[in-house]
């Protein structure tokens, strides 16, 4: 039994020793991570560049767009990823954090746009919504009847706007760790806010004009800065929270089938789900135009926001792989208005963008961020 | 020499000294009167030869893995020209990988640097020098360690105590594993809880009401409310937890008592194992089952009854999670009910009880601070349970004990915090360090709390 | 009844007068008891029927045949690797369709065959030159939509709006099942591909052998150490705060929310010892602490049955306290241990919770060859399968779920059969 023993001592030892070996051996495959939403495009060109070329397929990890700067600002070296993936633009704050870490030149490249689309069961009637209805429904805290802002009162859809169907307000979306809602907010629910003539004005107003139209929407005097802007956004960025939005995860599948089951509800989700979904969801119009592929990307739809993706300088010679990703990402093959990202349900980009940003990638142009 | 080969030559070297102490002590045993005038056994004595082989080497092997690439690196970037050499010690890094890609064949078109080239070349050829430093070093100390045993070798020699103190202290090695874990566990989660209650206030986070982490996420915006009360996180957790026990205790206490004492034998073997593949079905199928039939169809009758329904209800979560969480409590009770002695059964038979008065007055009092231990780990399994709840369990804070209405959880909570596109320093990430040290805690305290219960009121029937 | 009879009553006559209530609460108790595990027993079979019904579908395939013209012209027979062999379906494509003019219905065409089958054809040059510049009848993957018509998951009474294929799409289909050139195969992309972003390529080789790494060295390092660790505890280690502090923590660790240990292993194996992401290396680790502590709960059950007189027996003839262990008790508990280990096993196969945190959620189509290849696991592909926006990953994640039902159940049935069969009552 003692032979035993030290048999198993020997062989998990041995084991041992020689698993560490291969740790030493270099990175032969780009390493991706970040956003959640540019995910299924990034990983349909890795999946395109790894089995048309020799080399290894990129790595894609899903992280969120967080904490995909957050690796991808660590640091200059082979434990690090090389591009990270982002559904917004990188902060100033991140940008910092990576000249501090050493990486010092990134590329930004803007991947195309991504529609984010309100829609319900195929079983229930078409939504048409205008950005006002949108914010009346979904805001914390909305104008009353004296224009004080006052609890959100609404209960139904009718309650905001005659025209729409006497339907309990429900509508599930994204949580507010996700760039989806955090552009959903910012382009839909900032348009609906800008149609209330002292919210418009609050947000124009700065330094001594911002008090009294506080005082005019009822806001307290704790929520006071000099710039308007920021006051307005406050306001206008707060989701109501006593059931109406149902936060319901990053999954936008569930939420499919969620508003399949529960026909009376909206979901707020990303345009790719919206198309491969078309017999059990549509899409609701906002300011009298549909989410169709056209109308997101010739700008009539008023919420898509733009997607990126973030490229260390420093690795581009170094990491195999790193320039064919790039090349095949920025050819009309892939983002191009006929491209398979489209088939994916990516918005591209107009052509002059295209070119743009082509460019950029082809002479490694750094961002700089003010 | 490759390593397989080194391992293997490294084997052999050990079973031979291994046979030739245990040869060498039947001779010697054998010219001073027998074997059993030896103080070990023979076997002893080829096992300490063979752990004097063994250590040493592998230890140097150990050691050699982990300090070569480190070696073999600096002396390659050593010999790179100053213009590459004075580059900051990350981009060394990627030259260094460069170097490696390229010893192992891999280019990637374009020109290659000669000196990258040559860097290589002297790379490939380091590195085969250090095998064989390697394989000679590790073979000489294995002999040598070898040599050294063969000298201790005597009939007095007491290698049974020496090799039992080696293996004596292998195990306390494998035990002290736990404690390890358990601080690497609070370090890793208290540094980052630590830079968030520099943000938000410890009382703030335990005691407020709200949960909203509606913080902008990007710079130029001024974000909505962000409050960090985790309350409402918590009392979901309670709500979906407390259903889930709802669901668990009874069926499988219930089914625990069929299983021993109505069942019949095979029905107890067929029966049992079943029930356990509950428990063994990975938590991500339960969350999509819970999400897509589960939820749908409470939604539905609840609706059909008048009554709201969230789609996300803490009921659906909890039930299914309960389901999970049947055969936990059904084993443990299992078990408790069968270490209740027979005889305790028969004296209540004896009366004229019937069987299931038995069971209600005699057996389960007898068995019960055993059940309530296991269902206090129960419910701390119940808390931490992450996929169902990701899939299935609102995001909605809602401080709110009606099982219909949307909740959130603490692993719910976590994970989307982790994974979310805020600003990676930003409380909202350090949130979740936060409630994965709060977890911690309150899992902690709940099975501190179940053993006592099962040491204090455990009743010892030998 | 009045006071009076009450008094006259023998406690024989009071015992039978209850005994029907009695038997009857007895038999409700009982019921109680079987309906208890009918219901665990019923929703079993629910839930797998459910997954099975959602997912056998996808161990079927929709392929279509086509005749491809070898090209010569394309085909550089020095180097046939890099030619254009989406080009050659793409002209295969409309000699079969040649009245499809319009630029937009082509692309609708070629989108019938899978974004795969130009590798397919590679292949087959590949392996066999020579038949460059002939015709061949060729069978190769078609599209996810089209399997999911094939399989009625499009439904084709919905108006022509609403459905994810036209009536165009519709006629080619029906145009190549007239001809026979479209059939189910058996889905063996599914067994051997890697993870793909194509429905109809993607498979779970990846995942699995991600998985079987993480198993082998959670298996290397748990069981001789669960074991070592229970050794001392039951049965060397004398009673101090030490080994007190040991027994909680053990006890303790092993209802610790396994995300929690996600936390642990991306601050230690990541950040501190800077070991690879995504790496089953880092996978397995995490999981072996996971699993330690139910090892060790579970072998120290084991030996505690092994009656105490077995030991005394065998220190009473001379063996010391190890050998008595070693040479006596081990083997004894020897069954049970395996048990544990193999529950133990199949828990950590089919957790993902921890996963997620140290960069397994990930899109990795190669294969990984050793345990620092990027990799991720069974349970995470299912969970990202289900979060893709393409309908056909439904049925995938299903027959993924399915796949891995079938390891644990495996794993399951072994501990029971071992502990059927070692089991000793003392």
């Amino acid at each position: 039994m003692y032979t035993k023993t030290i048999s198993i001592i020997a062989a998990t030892v041995i084991g041992g020793s020689v698993l560490t070996t291969n740790i030493a051996t270099a990175r032969d495959y780009v390493s991706i991570v970040g956003s959640s939403t540019v995910y299924p495009f990034a990983t349909t060109v890795a999946e395109q560049f790894g089995k048309s070329t020799k080399f290894a397929t990129p790595k894609v990890e899903s992280t969120g767009s967080g904490g995909g700067l957050k690796l991808f600002c660590s640091g200059i070296g082979v434990t690090h990823p090389d591009i990270s993936n982002a559904s917004r633009r990188i902060k100033k704050s991140e940008y910092d954090k990576c000249q501090a870490n050493g990486v010092k030149d990134i590329i930004e490249v803007k991947v195309g746009y991504d529609g984010i689309v309100l829609a319900n069961s195929k079983k229930s009637h078409p939504m048409k919504l205008s950005r006002r209805d949108i914010f009346l429904a979904l805001a914390k805290m909305v104008p009353g009847t004296d224009g004080k802002l006052i609890d959100n009162p609404n209960k139904t859809w009718k309650d905001i706007n005659a025209s729409l169907p006497n339907t309990k307000i429900e509508v599930l979306g994204p949580p507010p760790t996700s760039g989806t809602r955090d552009a959903f907010a910012e382009l839909a629910m900032e348009g609906g806010a800008k149609t209330f003539d002292n919210m418009k004005a609050l947000r124009a107003a700065k330094g001594d004009a911002v008090k009294p139209l506080m005082a005019k929407l009822g806001i307290p005097e704790n929520a006071f800065n000099a710039k308007g802007k920021n006051v307005f956004k406050r306001v206008a960025h707060s989701i109501r929270e006593d059931g109406a939005y149902v936060e319901a995860g990053e999954n936008d599948n569930l939420i499919v089938q969620k508003l399949e089951a529960n026909p009376n509800a909206l979901g707020i989700f990303g345009f790719s789900f919206l198309d491969q979904n078309e017999d059990k969801v549509q899409g609701s119009s906002i300011d009298g135009h549909m989410p169709t592929f056209e109308a997101i990307s010739d700008g009539s739809y008023p919420v898509s926001r733009p997607l990126f993706f973030y490229v260390k300088k420093a690795h581009v010679a170094v990491i195999p792989g790193i320039s064919g990703y790039l090349a095949e990402f920025t050819s009309d093959k892939a983002w191009g208005e006929e491209g398979y990202l489209a088939d994916k349900g990516m918005i591209p980009m107009p052509g002059a963008e295209r070119a743009k940003f082509a460019s950029d990638v082809q002479n490694l142009t750094p961002l700089v961020l003010q | 020499m490759s390593n397989p080969i080194l391992t293997t030559i490294l084997l052999s070297l050990i079973s031979f000294s291994y046979s030739y102490g245990k040869k060498f002590a039947f001779t010697t045993g054998s010219k001073v009167g027998g074997v059993h005038k030896l103080h070990s056994r023979p076997a002893y004595h080829g096992m300490l030869i063979a752990l004097w082989c063994a250590l040493p080497s592998l230890f140097i092997l150990f050691v050699w893995q982990f300090a070569e690439p480190a070696i073999i690196s600096s002396m390659v970037l050593s010999s790179l020209p100053d213009a590459i050499n004075t580059l900051p010690p990350e981009r060394l890094g990627l030259v260094l990988n460069d170097i490696k890609n390229l010893s192992m064949g891999l280019s990637f078109g374009g020109q290659i640097d000669p000196q990258l080239l040559k860097a290589s070349e002297y790379y490939l050829q380091l590195q085969q020098t250090g095998i064989n430093i390697k394989s000679g070093a590790v073979i000489i100390l294995s002999i040598i360690g070898l040599l050294a045993g063969f000298k201790l070798l005597s009939p007095s020699l007491r290698a049974r105590n020496h090799v039992e103190r080696v293996v004596r202290y292998f195990l306390i090695g494998c035990s002290l594993i736990a404690i390890f874990t358990t601080i690497g566990i609070v370090l890793s989660v208290l540094f980052e809880a630590l830079r968030f209650f520099q943000k938000v206030s410890v009382a703030e986070f335990l005691f407020s009401l709200t949960w909203s982490p509606q913080i902008s996420i990007r710079a130029d915006q001024v974000g909505a409310s962000g409050e960090f009360g985790a309350v409402p996180v918590f009392a979901g957790t309670m709500l979906i937890s407390a259903i889930a026990m709802l669901v668990a205790v009874p069926i499988g206490l219930m089914s625990a008592i069929y299983l021993s004492e109505y069942a019949s034998k095979r029905m107890r073997a067929t029966a049992k194992p079943l029930i356990e593949i509950l428990a063994g079905v990975p938590t991500v199928v339960y969350g999509f089952f819970a999400a897509l039939v589960v939820a749908p169809f409470i939604r539905n009758a609840g609706t059909a009854m008048g009554l709201e329904v969230s789609s996300e209800s803490a009921l659906a979560a909890g039930l299914i999670m309960g389901i999970m969480i049947i055969p936990f409590v059904m084993s443990i009770a299992d078990d408790v009910i069968n270490a209740v002695p027979q005889s305790l059964r028969d004296g209540s038979y004896g009366l004229g009880a019937t069987k299931s008065e038995t069971v209600k007055n005699v057996v389960i009092p007898a068995a019960l601070p055993g059940i309530v231990g296991g269902i206090l780990l129960a419910v701390s399994r119940a808390i931490g349970e992450t996929m169902i709840v990701v899939m299935a369990a609102g995001l909605s804070a809602n401080l709110t004990v009606n099982p219909l209405q949307a909740v959130t959880t603490v692993t719910v909570q976590i994970v989307t915090l982790l994974i979310g596109d805020q600003e990676f320093d930003s409380p909202k990430t350090l949130a979740a360090f936060a409630l994965g040290l709060l977890l911690f805690v309150v899992t902690l305290s709940l099975n501190i709390l179940a053993l006592y219960i099962v040491r204090k009121y455990r009743e010892e029937y030998e | 009844m009045s006071d009076k009879n009450m008094k006259r009553k023998t406690t024989m006559t009071i015992v039978s007068e209850g005994l029907a209530k009695r038997y009857k609460k007895e038999k409700r108790f009982k019921m109680l008891g079987l309906s208890a595990i009918l219901f665990s027993l019923l929703f079993l079979v629910f839930l797998f029927s459910s997954i099975f019904l959602n997912g056998y579908k996808a161990f079927f395939q929709t392929a279509v045949q086509i005749d491809v013209f070898f090209d010569p012209a394309v085909l550089d027979v020095k180097d046939p690797a890099t030619a254009n062999y989406h080009g050659l379906i793409k002209t295969s494509l409309r000699t079969a369709f040649p009245d499809i003019k319009k630029r937009k219905d082509k692309k609708k065409l070629y989108g019938i065959i899978s974004n795969g089958a130009s590798f397919t054809l590679r292949d087959i040059v590949l392996e066999n030159p020579s038949i460059i510049g002939q015709t061949l009848s060729v069978w190769v993957l078609a599209d996810d939509d089209i399997d999911m018509l094939m399989k009625s998951y499009i439904d084709r009474e919905l108006p022509e709006s609403d459905r994810r294929m036209n009536d165009m799409q519709i006629d080619w289909v029906d145009t190549f099942k007239a001809q026979n050139r479209i059939k189910f195969l058996f889905n063996i992309g599914f067994f051997t591909n890697g993870d793909s972003r194509e429905p109809e390529s993607a498979g779970i080789l990846g995942a699995t052998i991600g998985s079987m790494y993480m198993l082998a060295i959670t298996l290397v390092l748990a069981f001789p150490i669960g074991i070592g660790a229970a050794i001392y505890l039951e049965e060397f280690a004398v009673k101090n705060w030490l080994t007190d502090i040991i027994e909680v923590n053990i006890n303790n660790l092993a209802a610790v929310p396994s995300i929690v240990f996600g936390l642990l292993g991306l601050a230690v194996f990541l950040n501190f010892f800077q070991l690879p992401r995504s790496a089953p290396l880092v996978g397995g680790l995490v999981l072996f602490l996971m699993t330690l502590p139910t090892i060790i709960i579970t072998s120290r059950v084991a030996l505690q049955s092994v009656p105490p007189s077995i030991r005394e027996a065998a220190l009473g003839v001379g063996a010391s306290k190890m050998q008595a262990v070693f040479h006596h008790v081990l083997p004894l508990a020897m069954p049970g241990m395996l048990t544990g280990t193999i529950i133990g096993m199949a828990r950590a196969l089919g957790e993902s919770a921890p996963l997620l945190m140290i960069g397994m959620v990930a899109f990795i189509v190669d294969i990984p060859s050793s345990i620092a290849d990027p990799a991720t696991a069974l349970p995470v592909q299912i969970y990202l399968w289900a979060d893709s926006p393409e309908r056909a990953f439904v049925e995938r994640t299903s027959a993924a779920i399915m796949v891995l039902l079938t390891f644990l159940i495996l794993m399951n049935g072994t501990a029971v059969y071992l502990r059927s069969k070692f089991e000793r009552r003392w």
